[in-house]
């Protein structure tokens, strides 16, 4: 794993890469901060990480989509895979390199929190959560840029579409808001996202007992919560976004709360996201 | 030491390796031999262990590749059909990454590079960025990459594609030679390539294997007809007749030669039968002078064509 890191780490300072990231994140990042730091005077700096959130959207993708996209397209995963080195080696190599690139940037922008500490009054604690809660909620971006880079074999195809899944991830707690709560719509929703299953299961199982099997259980449960519990859909659809969002639980590390849950959510959040881009390799193999 | 059993690989509903067996002994080097895409390599990919088979097992000295994935990936240097470099790499940074993942010792990496770039003679280049190389130096840091891991066993898929004759001649000089300390597993749509580098040949065709064996044997055995070759002074008549006397005969064929006054004359003969003698006597009896005589011998090609045309048309 560690041969895998090293190369890939080298590999973002020997292409522009890496460059290009470090200098794009500390561009926008340090706009942000004259703009509402400096300019204003504000010493209130933990609010300042969670206003740059968006960066991530354009910048991870430039740190993941060639990271495994890249190795199918030159045919290198065959010297990789060929390797007494286990897929998740390659997996965690990958991402921790790219990991590493996001810290060392993120040191960086530490220089903004010595600034305003020596000119202004620094909420040490809350700086520190805010910091914590950052770099995990990238190591979330980055898995799941790893995953769209381990789909493809071309990386603008990769960065795009890990684009618009950060995306569609940042935006899920304002698309929350506004859903409709009723619960009509709740049922709705559960009904489509019960089918979508049931087609899931059909595509990669080619089998109709097992489709039907699900669709009479999924069924079975919406009907029996719906009549058993009144209001048991009131909302269901913000729930669901809600469960999937990562920045919503960025909050708690903004006041120096460093809540165990958010914490555990985010790794888990990365190792599911890790363990899926190994799922991707392993079944390309038996494809 | 290399034992496959009824070795299968299905994409969707097509069969790209179908039921493929053979075994491999220590030392031997073996030829894969077959048109573009009739499998070789991936039977190979299979085996190296870079795509699982649907069915049948690969078993390198008992052990299943499945079971032992990481145990068999040491012992074995892949070669691919395109050598899989890191073209933002030099030469030695490239060696000493595959070094690493194939989990070298650390005090080993820097002799085992060295003895690399001398064995496959590319010392010249070791500072130069891969992706300025030419084809022929590629393909041999790729040869030098597959020996990395001190492996027993090399696979190497098309090593001579791309080259010029020069090259070939030299990479295929270099495969001899390591033929004396590894297992050699080779595939070529090349004849004379398999002909002189190894000393077996697994000959595939859509999926299958349709011959295994050595090449004389393999010769002789589909030598079903014999053909002779001659060339006459005389009348087309004359030789007609003189000739279709013969017992044993299945063919005659007779045209015009670019000698003046010459025919030159195949003869089909019967499955075992040598007619050289009887063919002698005839012409001689009809005062045709026999100026040129000689036995076809069945070629590779025509082994490889007759194989791999016989499956196409049981299809």
């Amino acid at each position: 794993m560690y041969s895998i890191f090293k190369r890939e780490f080298r590999g973002f300072f020997e292409t522009p890469i890496g460059y290009v990231f470090m200098g794009l994140f500390l561009l926008i990042s340090g706009f942000f901060f004259a703009y509402n730091h400096l300019f204003t005077g504000s010493a209130y700096y933990s609010t300042f990480l969670g206003s740059i959130f968006f960066i991530f959207i354009f910048a991870v993708p430039l740190l993941t989509m060639k990271l495994l996209s890249e190795e199918r397209r030159q045919k290198t995963d065959q010297l990789l895979l060929t390797c007494p080195i286990s897929v998740l080696d390659i997996v965690l190599g990958k991402f921790f390199a790219a990991a590493a690139v996001f810290l060392m940037t993120l040191l960086v922008t530490v220089l903004y929190a010595v600034v305003v500490g020596i000119f202004g009054d620094l909420a040490v604690a809350e700086t520190v959560g805010a910091y914590i809660g950052f770099f995990l909620l990238g190591l979330c971006f980055i898995s799941i840029g790893l995953l769209v880079s381990a789909l493809t074999e071309n990386q603008v195809t990769a960065a795009f579409f890990t684009f618009f899944s950060l995306l569609f991830v940042w935006l899920l707690n304002l698309v929350k808001q506004v859903v409709p709560s009723d619960s009509l719509s709740g049922i709705i929703f559960a009904v489509v996202a019960g089918l979508a299953i049931v087609a899931y299961l059909y595509f990669n199982t080619r089998s109709w007992l097992v489709a039907a099997a699900a669709f009479v259980i999924l069924a079975a449960a919406i009907v029996l919560v719906a009549l058993l519990s009144k209001g048991a859909f009131n909302g269901f659809i913000g729930n669901v976004l809600g469960w999937i969002s990562l920045i919503d639980r960025y909050n708690s590390f903004n006041l120096g709360i460093l809540k165990l849950d958010a914490v555990v959510y985010y790794l888990s959040f990365s190792s599911v996201f890790l363990f899926l881009t190994v799922r991707v390799i392993e079944k390309r193999r038996w494809a | 030491m290399v034992q496959v059993t009824n070795l299968s690989k299905r994409y969707g509903p097509h069969k790209a390796v179908d039921d493929v067996s053979f075994s491999v002994q220590k030392g031997e080097i073996v030829g894969f031999l077959g048109p573009n895409g009739a499998g070789k390599s991936t039977t190979m990919n299979i085996l190296t262990g870079y795509l699982s088979s649907s069915e049948g097992d690969v078993v390198i000295d008992g052990q299943n590749i499945l079971e032992y994935p990481e145990e068999i990936k040491a012992r074995i240097g892949y070669l691919p059909e395109n050598p899989p470099l890191y073209m933002d790499m030099t030469v030695k940074e490239y060696l000493r990454f595959v070094c690493e993942i194939k989990k070298v010792t650390k005090q080993d990496i820097v002799p085992r590079i060295e003895t690399g770039l001398e064995t496959v003679r590319i010392a010249d280049v070791r500072n130069r960025l891969l992706k300025n190389l030419s084809k022929g130096y590629k393909q041999r840091v790729g040869l030098a990459a597959t020996l990395m891991g001190n492996p027993d066993i090399l696979v190497l898929d098309e090593p001579t594609s791309g080259l010029d004759p020069k090259q070939i001649i030299e990479i295929r000089d270099l495969i001899v030679r390591l033929g004396q300390e590894h297992t050699i597993i080779l595939s070529s749509h090349i004849l004379p390539e398999v002909s002189e580098t190894c000393q077996r040949v697994l000959i595939m065709n859509l999926g299958k294997i349709v011959a295994d064996g050595k090449l004389d044997d393999l010769a002789r055995d589909l030598a079903d007809t014999s053909e002779l070759l001659l060339r006459v002074a005389g009348e087309r008549s004359a030789a007609e007749s003189a000739l279709s006397g013969l017992a044993g005969l299945k063919r005659i064929d007779i045209s015009d030669s670019p000698e003046p006054g010459a025919l030159d004359v195949a003869i089909e003969t019967e499955e075992n039968t040598d007619l050289r003698k009887d063919v002698f006597f005839a012409l001689s009896g009809a005062k045709l002078p026999i100026l040129e005589m000689r036995a076809r011998n069945t070629t590779l090609e025509e082994i490889f064509l007759h194989l791999t045309n016989v499956e196409k048309g049981a299809e």
